[in-house]
């Protein structure tokens, strides 16, 4: 028998074709062989400024236009390559340094090869997105370069070669063909050789250093690179820790984590049922415990201890296992910080460490104790433990070096030395960070990510990015505030602003009548509109009038900014203002949605100029029966700007006569009509610790701009027509576009939410909630009065609205219709229509509005564009969510940061005259722990912990230093009660009982509020301390 | 319609005129020393050209071509698949609570199933429910799935036990087998070497989890493993110790003779005509799988009339004679065809299985040629 095969060499087309063959695993357990032919070519320009070959070669779009080149004919040369260089990083290059190519002293002139980029987006989504925003913008230089596509730069994968040696060969391959190209084409303008750039890959890989030794390519490691720049040791510290942290320990060290379970392992248990899945989230008041809420259970699952958390960090998607029913515990009521706890440990010895220090147990020991003694109500929870972690929520972190752990090397100048950063968010693990620069960054606020944490060390290790700025400096502490909440503050690029009308601030309503901006538009110019804001708003969304009709009903109008006429649905503003969001709103600052120039003027509905808006419309019996409503674009001009005072003054005010005026009396009285139909519904009035800041004058007591918001009745008089205004809006669309119209929901609290409020309430002050229904709880809410102290009612529904799920959008067509609604305003159906300049949903539903009216625009073609596909939709809702979520933390951070600045300041002023640098409030005591309680302070706004040592006992006096205080918690004994909710805090052996304070849950205590700098753990962290100095009911 | 029914015992039948196949017979016949149309020793195989992998998409395929220009294409696919108990299995647990359960899931989910390989032949002029194509791949089939290897090397309980991921997974394949040109020959023996160069070629994604978890598998196709897993070469075993897929021989005996890969003509003549499945066996020796004997053409075939017989040849040949014959109807006219008739020879079966089985017979040479053929 004979047997022949075919020769593919002998068919010239065949170096042309080849494939890429891979499995691929389908969700629903398929197995798949996939095939995917390559078509080689050569005409993918090496896009450097230097060829001469390429530009005639480059492929050119329909315009017949190519592709700008990207790489610098000049680049930048280092002290090894005087003649400059470009870059060719492979991946872990980019895995271990992402933050150096990000850098803006270096790193230019990169060639970032289709290999690495695909096999970067396999093993880091958020890196590799990173990555493609460099390549995007233009000032690093960085060029993507097909290498696979090009027959010279393919590789075709040999027998038996691993991926990794594969693709480290395309990586040598393209910088010797680079070299190649860049000679032959200076030979070709007779230039000399010495003209050309070198070619340097960047690897990490030893045996990919001494192949391309041996190739005669230019390599060096990331650190021997970063070595030979300027300012190297700052960008040492930015190479991620993660491989190195590895390769050194290797062997030695103890492992102090279970490992995680094998993906398939979880696959299958997630699939049976037997693991569940969900985002971990840490308590705010103790580090130890965490918590995850999976679908299966009502109630989240406590994660108890570093063990059992594994590894995981707050907001990592993790996967968790149910502990034995032995090992159940009650919820923690203890206060536990993580600074306090492990303040003396040493970042550099990793030897004598153990994942649960002595103190950490003893703190859990005695937790078990307690959930064990009283059975009866502290019923133990079921816990579980993290087994694997499906995808890390790690980003970037704000925090500073803790200044115990630099230790006493600190005077041995410049040698890398481990040091601890403490997260500014207390629910992440402090991070150990090697540097070069410990006595630089001591008092700074800097900014860190994390890169691994393994199974032999007891905190997770970072690098060092970037410093933000001196501690308690205004400037850094915003940033940092951004930072953390992930707010997109950078000034608008040029792009968004190409976007703006060209006439600028010139911009005007067009006089003729017959101008395309007219069209479809109605003129409203006559109708006495006004607006009615916060003093100083500059971003006005709304105006409101109301007339009398000649049928004796009444026409009262909503006009709302007409954003989208001028921000075209997928321009690069539309997709800027889609990423951020929101506007969000600090102390000092606001950081827009959308450029100023819109926002403050062309689109700002200002008094005495036309401008363009969307009108809804309604007809209204006297008794405030909505007869009709109708939607249409217009032309508005306003006849004035009031803030809530003036517009209240005015109404108030019998002298005035003037239409103006009769007409927002008008628009009062239906508010108020329909103020009442919407609480008999069963609308809730909720609170939240709201203060507002009216930046006063420097010289005054700082304090005094702390004002806790007021409310008239203009306020609620805007609050119902909005209300009223996004409703009718949201039936509209919905009518329209029944998948994909944009809605906002507030889900019906699970009443097992309730549980724990109802019980303190029952127990302390034998009230009753009803959480039935929203109806029955603002009902039952109004009840919970206490005729002493004015402010319980207010405290207690700060608590339930803490038992609530937050209000989200939505798009019409992920939930049935009877779960659209919204809970807290009682109304089946609702959206946000009335604020486009600072919200990108607003202006989603203006687009989804004029759609659904017929309004074509100006240039004829409606606009129905992104308002109709419901994936892009949903990705957008859960964008802006978070971004709401975001802006909402963000703007409380930044009043707490206000209020310690402004008693800081305080402090400072008296301290001249006397010993009490702090300020006597009234406090409510929100929770009660083993060892502390939370109380708030409605003048500030601000919750607090108050620790053992922070109890003033009777007959002592209150002013002692933090140092000195904290020496007296060692001295002081409690006595908790888990049922009543009462706390007694004596001094230990002390017999008389009048030494003693016992506070309680709701209690109004007197507290003295100072911002102290803490000592000891250095560094100048700022705390809001309240000192708890008395009771004042009971 | 009628042609094609025929067709079904064996072969399209050669329009040959009793003469011819009288011809044909007797030099087929001729005892010791067969004379065969195309000049081939009795065990001499026709030429052919071969590959494999010509289909990317597949888990494994492979073409053979004949030099009487018969071609065929095999395509293995694989598919993972849940295995599901049988409902008499489930049955038996409920009744008996404390029966291990591990034992009841096992006997089916350990060994495997001859359900998973499915086969599916496509042959030019046929509807995929005719005869032929259902017969053919059900007879290849069976020995596939019947054929239980050595364990040393892996392959526990044969392809079925392969197939096996674990308790609860198994893969499924499906091999597909496409006839390029007309069925000139008995197309067997092409389409067996064909399926039987396919699955050697036939790779499977490689296994990342263990045991009873859901499979998960590298998405590196480079790393995935053969179905009939190779011998590491450092251990220099040789080639005949691997476990291999089965082939499916034809085999005819004419006479006391019995010719190989036989060519249509032949299998008109032929007494009997036998499908022989053999596989390699333990130790290396080969191991005979199945014997099939499939309807030979020839008993359909018209007879041919003696010259005593025929009227045209009335006046030539003695009157007596004619009478005689007419009236047994038994006797042998030498050069005139006849239909064959009754059984085949115990002795002819015997020497037609141990032409293929012997120690460097007829089976090892071709399975030897098959893995001649470089599986990339």
């Amino acid at each position: 028998m004979k047997s022949l095969r075919r020769d593919i060499s002998s068919n010239p087309q065949a170096a042309n074709v080849t494939s890429k063959v891979f499995v691929r695993s389908t969700k629903s357990g398929k197995v798949q062989k996939i095939v995917r032919e390559l078509y080689l070519r050569q005409d993918i320009p090496c896009s450097s400024k230097l060829c001469s070959l390429c530009p005639s070669i480059a492929p050119a779009d329909a315009n017949g236009n190519i592709a700008p080149f990207v790489l610098s004919d000049r680049p930048a040369g280092t002290k090894a390559f005087p003649r400059g260089h470009y870059l060719v990083p492979d991946t872990n290059a980019l895995l271990n340094g992402m933050d150096l190519f990000e850098h803006t002293g270096a790193f230019y002139d990169v060639v970032i090869l289709q290999t690495v980029l695909e096999e970067l987006r396999n093993q880091s989504l958020p890196l590799y997105n990173r990555l493609l925003s460099l390549i995007k913008t233009d000032e690093k230089r960085f060029y993507l370069f097909f290498n696979e596509f090009r027959m010279e730069t393919h590789v075709r994968r040999g027998h038996e070669e691993s991926i990794n040696d594969r693709n480290d060969r395309a990586v040598r391959t393209v910088a010797s063909w680079y070299g190649e190209h860049l000679r032959e084409s200076a030979a070709k303008k007779g230039k000399k050789e010495k003209t050309v750039p070198a070619i340097v890959v960047i690897t990490d890989d030893k045996g990919n250093l001494r192949k391309a030794k041996e190739e005669n390519v230019t390599a060096l490691s990331l650190s021997d690179y970063v070595a030979g720049l300027e300012d190297s040791e700052k960008l040492l510290d930015m190479i991620s820790e993660a491989r190195e942290a590895r390769d050194s320990k290797g062997v030695r060290g103890e492992l102090f984590y279970p490992e995680y379970y094998s993906m398939s392992k979880m696959m299958t248990g997630l699939r049976a049922g037997n693991l569940h899945q969900g985002v971990f989230n840490v308590s705010p008041y103790n580090y130890l415990e965490g918590s995850v809420k999976v679908p299966s259970f009502d109630k989240p699952l406590l994660i108890l201890g570093r063990d059992n958390s594994n590894r995981a960090i707050a907001g990592d998607v993790v996967v968790i296992e149910v502990l034995p029913q032995n090992q159940w515990k009650s919820p923690s009521t203890k206060i536990m910080d993580e600074e306090a706890v492990t303040r003396n440990d040493n970042p550099e010895s990793e030897e004598a460490e153990a994942v649960v220090t002595d103190r950490e147990r003893k703190a859990l020991q005695d937790e078990v104790k307690k959930a064990h003694s009283n059975r009866a109500e502290g019923k133990p929870q079921p816990t579980a433990h993290v087994v694997g972690v499906i995808k890390r929520g790690w980003r970037q972190y704000v925090g500073h070096v803790d200044s115990g752990s630099t230790g006493s090397q600190a005077s041995s100048g410049r040698r890398q030395q481990t040091v601890f950063l403490l997260p500014m968010d207390k629910r992440v693990p402090k991070i150990r960070v090697r540097t070069r620069q410990a006595n630089e960054l001591l008092g700074q606020r800097i900014l860190v990510t994390i890169d691994a944490w393994d199974r032999d060390s007891r905190y997770p290790t970072g690098h060092f990015i970037r410093s933000l700025g001196e501690l308690e400096t205004k400037g850094a502490e915003t940033e940092a505030l951004l930072l953390e909440y992930d707010v997109q503050y950078k000034p608008f690029p040029k792009s968004v602003l190409d976007c703006l009308p060209a006439e600028g601030h010139d911009w005007k309503v067009p006089v003729s009548k017959e101008d395309k901006g007219w069209k479809g538009r109605r003129d409203l110019r006559d109708l006495i509109v006004c607006s009615i804001d916060p003093p100083g708003c500059q971003d006005i969304d709304d105006a409101l009038h109301a007339r009398l009709l000649p049928n004796g009903n009444f026409e009262v109008g909503v006009h709302i900014a007409d954003v989208s006429h001028f921000v075209k649905p997928n321009n690069s503003m539309d997709l800027e203002a889609s990423v951020r969001g929101t506007t969000v709103y600090l102390v000092d600052k606001r950081i827009d949605m959308l450029p100023h120039l819109l926002g403050t003027d062309l689109c700002s509905l200002k008094p005495y100029v036309e401008r363009y808006a969307f009108s809804v419309i309604w007809e209204l019996t006297p008794n405030g029966e909505i007869l009709s409503s109708d939607f249409t674009k217009s032309v508005i001009r306003s006849r004035e700007a009031f803030s809530y005072e003036q517009a209240q003054l005015r109404i108030d005010d019998p002298s005035q006569k003037d239409e103006l005026t009769e007409s927002m009396r008008h628009l009062l009285h239906f508010s108020k009509i329909f103020k009442q139909k919407r609480y008999d519904a069963g609308a809730l009035n909720l609170a939240s610790p709201e203060v507002r800041i009216e930046a006063g004058d420097e010289a005054g007591d700082p304090l005094t701009d702390v004002k806790t918001k007021a409310m008239l009745a203009t306020n609620s008089l805007v609050e119902e027509f909005m209300l009223l205004a996004n409703i009718s809006v949201a039936t509209k669309i919905f009518e329209s576009f029944s998948q994909t119209a944009l809605l906002r929901r507030h889900a019906t609290p699970p009443p097992q939410n309730f549980e724990d409020l109802i019980n303190q309430l029952s127990k302390k002050r034998n009230m009753e909630l009803d959480v039935s229904s929203s109806g029955a709880l603002a009902n039952s809410l109004d009840r919970c009065v206490d005729p002493k102290n004015p402010f319980f009612n207010t405290l207690v529904r700060i608590l339930a609205t803490r038992c609530m799920t937050s209000a989200e959008y939505f798009c019409a067509g992920a939930h049935a219709e009877p779960e659209f609604r919204h809970y807290g305003l009682a109304s089946p159906i609702y959206t946000h229509f009335t604020s486009p300049i600072r919200r990108y949903a607003d202006l989603l539903v203006h687009r989804q509005l004029s759609s659904a009216i017929g309004y074509e625009g100006e240039d004829g073609h409606a606009v129905a564009d992104g308002v109709s596909t419901r994936g892009k939709l949903e990705d957008i809702c859960r964008n802006i969510n978070f971004r709401h979520r975001n802006a909402q933390f963000a703007g409380r951070a930044s009043i707490e940061y206000y209020v310690g600045q402004a008693l800081k300041a305080r402090g400072e002023k008296m301290a001249a005259g006397g010993d009490n640098t702090g300020v006597d409030e009234e406090g409510y005591v929100m929770r009660v722990f083993e060892n502390g309680v939370v109380v708030f302070v409605p003048r500030f706004g601000i919750e607090g912990v108050v620790r053992l040592e922070d109890f003033v006992l009777p007959g002592e006096s209150s002013v002692y230093s933090v140092a000195e205080r904290r020496e007296l918690a060692l001295h002081r004994t409690t006595e908790f009660d888990n049922e009543e909710y009462t706390l007694r805090v004596e001094e230990k052996g002390h017999p008389e009982k009048e030494r003693g304070v016992t506070v309680e849950l709701f209690q109004r205590v007197q507290v003295n509020v100072s911002s102290v700098k803490e000592q000891g753990r250095g560094a100048g962290k700022r705390r809001v301390r309240i000192l708890i100095t008395g009771s004042t009911d009971k | 319609m009628s042609n094609q029914r025929q067709a079904s015992s064996a072969s399209q039948t050669p329009h040959l005129s009793p003469a011819e196949l009288s011809y044909l017979y007797t030099s087929l016949s001729l005892p010791g020393s067969p004379i065969r149309p195309d000049g081939r020793s009795p065990t001499q195989f026709r030429p052919l050209t071969a590959e494999t992998n010509i289909l990317p998409g597949t888990n494994g395929s492979a073409r053979i071509g004949f030099a009487d220009g018969t071609q065929a294409i095999v395509g293995v696919k694989a598919e993972v698949e849940r295995t599901t108990l049988s409902a008499d299995t489930l049955d038996a647990r409920e009744f008996d609570p404390n029966h291990d359960r591990e034992s009841q899931e096992g006997s089916a989910a350990v060994s495997g199933h001859g359900s998973w390989v499915q086969m599916s032949i496509e042959i030019p002029g046929f509807r995929d429910d005719d005869a032929l194509p259902v017969f053919l791949s059900e007879m290849m089939r069976e020995s596939l799935v019947g054929s239980v290897g050595a364990d040393e090397s892996g392959m526990a309980g044969g392809l079925k036990g392969r197939l096996v991921i674990n308790k609860r997974w198994h893969w499924r394949l499906y091999i597909d087998v496409l006839l390029l040109s007309q069925p000139l020959s008995y197309p067997l023996p092409l389409l067996s070497l064909t399926t039987h160069l396919a699955l050697l070629s036939t790779k499977l994604p490689k296994l990342k989890s263990q045991g009873e978890e859901d499979p998960f598998f590298d998405d590196d196709w480079a790393v995935a493993e053969y179905l009939y897993p190779r011998s590491s070469s450092t251990l220099k075993k040789s080639p005949s110790q691997h476990v291999r897929p089965p082939v499916t021989l034809l085999v005819i005996s004419v006479g006391d003779n019995v010719i190989f890969d036989p060519n249509r003509e032949e299998i008109a003549v032929a007494d009997a005509v036998l499908a022989i499945s053999v596989t390699r066996g333990e130790g290396g020796g080969l191991k005979l799988l199945s014997i099939r004997t499939i309807d030979p053409p020839s008993r359909l075939t018209q007879p041919g009339i003696p010259n005593s017989e025929n009227v045209n040849m009335l006046g030539a040949t003695p009157a007596e004679e004619n009478a005689l014959t007419q009236a047994t109807g038994e006797e042998e006219v030498s050069g005139v065809w006849r239909p064959r008739r009754g059984g085949v020879k115990r002795s002819v079966v015997a020497n037609m299985v141990r032409t293929v089985l012997k120690k460097g017979g007829v089976g090892e040479e071709v399975l030897e040629g098959l893995e001649g053929v470089e599986v990339v």
